[in-house]
């Protein structure tokens, strides 16, 4: 197979970031995931995500692949098994990745929440899931964290991309994630413009649910002619 | 969700009290509790997640690595719920297969009946699967079923069983079947005929190296004495090749957890000696 087929095949897999080897390795997990360690694939998976904000946003879609492709070749399931598992480790440690550093945190979010929404049972999402990520949302949703235009902005990207979804499994919860979020909005002494503006955007959002009407995407979205 | 409530049964029958998630929470009437204790507040997480990061916690029941196909992970504990997010979701998945499998069977349920009347030991029909007569729907035990027919499913023995031999050119008695998870049978009649039905299958094992044959490895470990009240959906009296047909079916008084009365001739279960052959 010519390098370059091999490449446009796996471009939405964002796997430009890793070094050729590592290339590699995730072609052939991709192809042939019983002839790979796939704890190790999982993991160097998991590592990037927590390092690359771009790889983050799309990792799910390479695990959803591998996952399908070790059920099929073999019936397996130790991706999968192995992804989860690290994930959890990871959300465990969040408080902590937090202190230490935004961006990873920022990472481990995204990266959870695409994990969400691709790695699917029978087309629900896992319910193991849920939890977790409605409590990495809720921390997001915290005034030390609405501080901060990262975690702002991280949030309310989750919130579009998964938020329906979510609600669906949990009405609950989503409500108070709402409650924080109007709170934010109107009593955070000292938030930032553009913090304001993504969350009166995602406080319409779901009012609309969902999507925005067209006049108010036009306010946020559109460019400002002078 | 019911999940989150036997979770939370089990772990307060769990031998690890200081694990637990003490202090009422927001969300503790539907908080999953992990092995930890600390699924939702920040300062609870302390302590080990059991299995997570590794290849799964190491329990007592060791298996050849025949057993399993290479998921690595190895043997799950069978009972009690686990807390890594990975056996929550492999549990929910076989959840959800177990209950299209139901509707599947109710819907399909008086064409398998025709079909397993055939293959059956010429019961009384009480114990068909016929819908909604005596259909084990328990889900509880359909579950418990489905993860004792997944473990020999998932050995290679199987895999090469499948492929060696297809579906419709299994006879009955020879071909080790999958036991029938939505019949009404005893919990020790059903768990009999699981041991029995993996007992089959290793006929199926690959080769060792050392040209042993592992087949007879595994029948010493059955108890043969406990191998009486059985029933079995393929008639092996007839087989020409069982050697002692000294096997009874204890008929359909399988309703009773316990064996009483008269004891049943013990099954020298001819099909191990049979194996080798067929090995």
């Amino acid at each position: 197979m010519l390098p370059s087929i091999m490449e446009n095949s796996t471009d939405d897999y964002r796997i430009q970031s890793f070094d050729q080897d590592t290339q590699m390795l995730l072609k052939t997990a991709l192809k042939d995931p019983s002839s790979v360690n796939l704890e190790k694939v999982s993991n160097i998976i998991v590592d990037q995500s927590l390092k690359d904000q771009v790889f983050s946003k799309e990792a799910g879609r390479i695990c959803y692949t591998i996952v399908q492709a070790e059920a099929k070749q073999s019936n397996g399931n130790v991706f999968r098994r192995n992804l989860l598992n690290r994930l959890q480790q990871e959300f465990k440690d969040r408080e902590e990745t937090r202190g230490r550093s935004l961006q990873e945190w920022v990472c481990f979010v995204t990266f959870i929440c695409n994990i969400f929404d691709y790695l699917k049972v029978n087309n629900t999402p896992m319910v193991a899931l849920v939890h977790p990520v409605y409590d990495c949302l809720m921390r997001l949703a915290q005034p030390d964290a609405l501080m901060n235009e990262e975690e702002v902005d991280c949030l309310v990207l989750q919130l579009h991309r998964i938020g329906e979804q979510l609600e669906k499994v949990n009405n609950q919860r989503m409500d108070e994630l709402f409650f924080l979020l109007r709170d934010g909005f109107l009593l955070q002494e000292g938030l930032g413009s553009m913090a304001r503006l993504l969350l009166l955007e995602i406080l319409e959002f779901r009012a609309g649910g969902w999507m925005l009407s067209s006049t108010a995407h036009k306010y946020y979205y559109s460019e400002i002619s002078d | 969700m019911s999940d989150w409530t036997r979770d939370r049964q089990r772990d307060a029958s769990s031998s690890e009290p200081d694990r637990r998630n003490i202090g009422p929470s927001r969300w503790s009437h539907c908080r999953k509790r992990g092995i930890d204790g600390s699924l939702r507040t920040s300062e609870a997480d302390g302590g080990d997640l059991k299995g997570v990061g590794q290849t799964g916690s190491r329990h007592l029941d060791s298996r050849h690595a025949s057993f399993t196909t290479p998921e690595g992970t190895g043997p799950v504990s069978r009972c009690g719920r686990q807390a890594d997010w990975g056996s929550q979701v492999e549990d929910d998945e076989m959840r959800r297969d177990v209950h299209r499998d139901m509707q599947r069977r109710r819907i399909l349920g008086a064409e398998v009946t025709q079909r397993e009347r055939k293959t059956s030991s010429g019961s009384s029909g009480s114990c068909d699967s016929r819908e909604g007569e005596n259909m084990e729907t328990d889900e509880a035990v359909l579950l418990r079923r489905q993860k004792q027919i997944n473990y020999g499913k998932n050995t290679l023995a199987y895999d090469r069983y499948i492929k060696e031999v297809p579906k419709h050119m299994r006879q009955p008695g020879i071909h080790p079947k999958t036991p029938n998870k939505f019949r009404k049978y005893s919990r020790r009649s059903w768990d009999q005929q699981i041991k029995l039905w993996k007992v089959k299958l290793h006929a199926w094992d690959p080769p060792r190296e050392d040209g042993k044959d592992k087949a007879l490895d595994n029948i010493e470990e059955l108890d043969l004495n406990d191998v009486m009240d059985i029933e079995l959906d393929f008639p092996t009296l007839t087989d020409s090749q069982s050697a002692p047909a000294s096997l009874t079916t204890h008929s359909f008084l399988v309703e009773d957890e316990e064996c009483l009365g008269t004891p049943v001739k013990v099954q020298k279960t001819e099909e191990p000696t049979a194996e080798p052959d067929m090995a």
